[in-house]
């Protein structure tokens, strides 16, 4: 029995019909001339009577050229690309990660830091103590929003205030002085 | 063909867009100026630090012409948010600036953000603020190899003569 095989692309099947229109037209040599006879096998068999007629669909053999025309044109490699020049293209310069030369040794800390950036670990000990002191003044605030008028003086422990901090605002820290801040 | 491709490219643009438009910006920007006369030292992406800058400064001269200034007035009740900080920005920035020409603020960048998005920051600062120093200024010492190298040419003239 004939099983023909169901193509899940319309395109194909065009292809494929056409392709089985020659086969027909090379097997059945006398039949050229005039229509071809339905041609059922000799013995009774299950499968079709006949062989399955070309569906004759005129949208398709008008679309199917055009795309296979498009398929041919399109762009593809046409070598393989070496390893050598794949090599060169992945090891050239602009794709490399670039080299800092702007590094340098911090002198308080030892640290590495940029030339044009604070020292990371420099500036996180004084935001650590701007952040003790800013707990000092809100403690004396009590409240929002009451920013006082006027100046305020940080002093640590056993220091007095001097004649300079005449009326500022008193901020007391209960530790020794850090050597990295000078009382001026 | 797209015609607006000169809308889209932003070579030589000098003004920066942020926030979500010129409204916004200013919001933002006047937020900044709001925490830097409270704070005296704040902490934000170097772009908007950079672009606060001019108005704060701005701002400290409108402050210098003294609050009886109609117009110095309407703009720190403009640009302060916290009415408390117009108090302090008359009669303590003012004061403390009023022997300099410019320059009051100091703007310095810091290691990037450690969030997903690695911003540039920068920390802002009034100068004079009563907090640690951020940077120390260099003193020359006598161990460094220089000095030493120096010292040591010294001492041989001091001794070459004698002998």
């Amino acid at each position: 029995a004939l099983v023909l095989v169901f193509p899940p692309l319309p395109r194909l099947r065009g292809l494929l019909q056409r392709c089985w229109g020659r086969l027909e037209r090379g097997l059945l040599p006398s039949f050229s001339g005039g229509q071809s006879p339905p041609w059922g096998p000799a013995l009774a068999v299950q499968g079709p009577a006949f062989l399955p007629e070309p569906v004759t669909d005129t949208t398709e053999s008008n679309e199917a050229p055009s795309l296979l025309d498009s398929i041919l044109w399109m762009a593809a490699p046409k070598k393989r690309r070496t390893i050598e020049v794949n090599r060169c293209r992945r090891r050239n310069a602009n794709k490399l990660i670039k080299v800092k030369t702007n590094i340098d040794v911090c002198p308080e800390c030892g640290n590495l830091k940029q030339k044009h950036v604070l020292c990371g670990y420099c500036y996180a000990k004084v935001k650590a103590e701007t952040q003790l002191i800013r707990l000092e003044m809100r403690k004396k605030e009590g409240g929002p929003f009451n920013a006082p008028t006027v100046e305020t003086v940080v002093l640590y422990d056993g220091e007095k205030p001097t004649e300079k901090d005449e009326g500022k605002r008193i901020i007391e820290r209960a530790r020794k002085r850090p050597s990295w801040f000078v009382q001026n | 063909m797209l015609l607006s491709v000169p809308a889209a490219i932003s070579h030589g643009r000098v003004y920066r867009r942020l926030g979500l438009g010129p409204r916004s910006r200013l919001d933002l920007l006047r937020n900044l100026v709001t925490a830097l006369v409270r704070h005296e030292r704040i902490e934000a992406p170097w772009a908007r630090a950079d672009e606060m800058r001019g108005y704060a400064e701005k701002l400290i001269e409108y402050a210098k012409l003294g609050d009886t200034n109609e117009r110095a007035m309407r703009m720190a009740n403009f640009w302060l948010t916290e009415k408390d900080l117009i108090h302090k920005l008359f009669k303590v920035l003012a004061p403390r600036f009023q022997p300099h020409p410019g320059s009051y603020t100091r703007l310095l960048q810091i290691p990037n953000r450690d969030g997903l998005d690695r911003a540039k920051m920068a920390v802002i600062e009034l100068k004079g603020n009563p907090f640690p120093p951020l940077i120390r200024p260099q003193r020359d010492s006598e161990k460094t190899l220089l000095n030493q190298l120096l010292k040591g040419y010294r001492e041989d003239l001091q001794w070459a003569p004698k002998g």
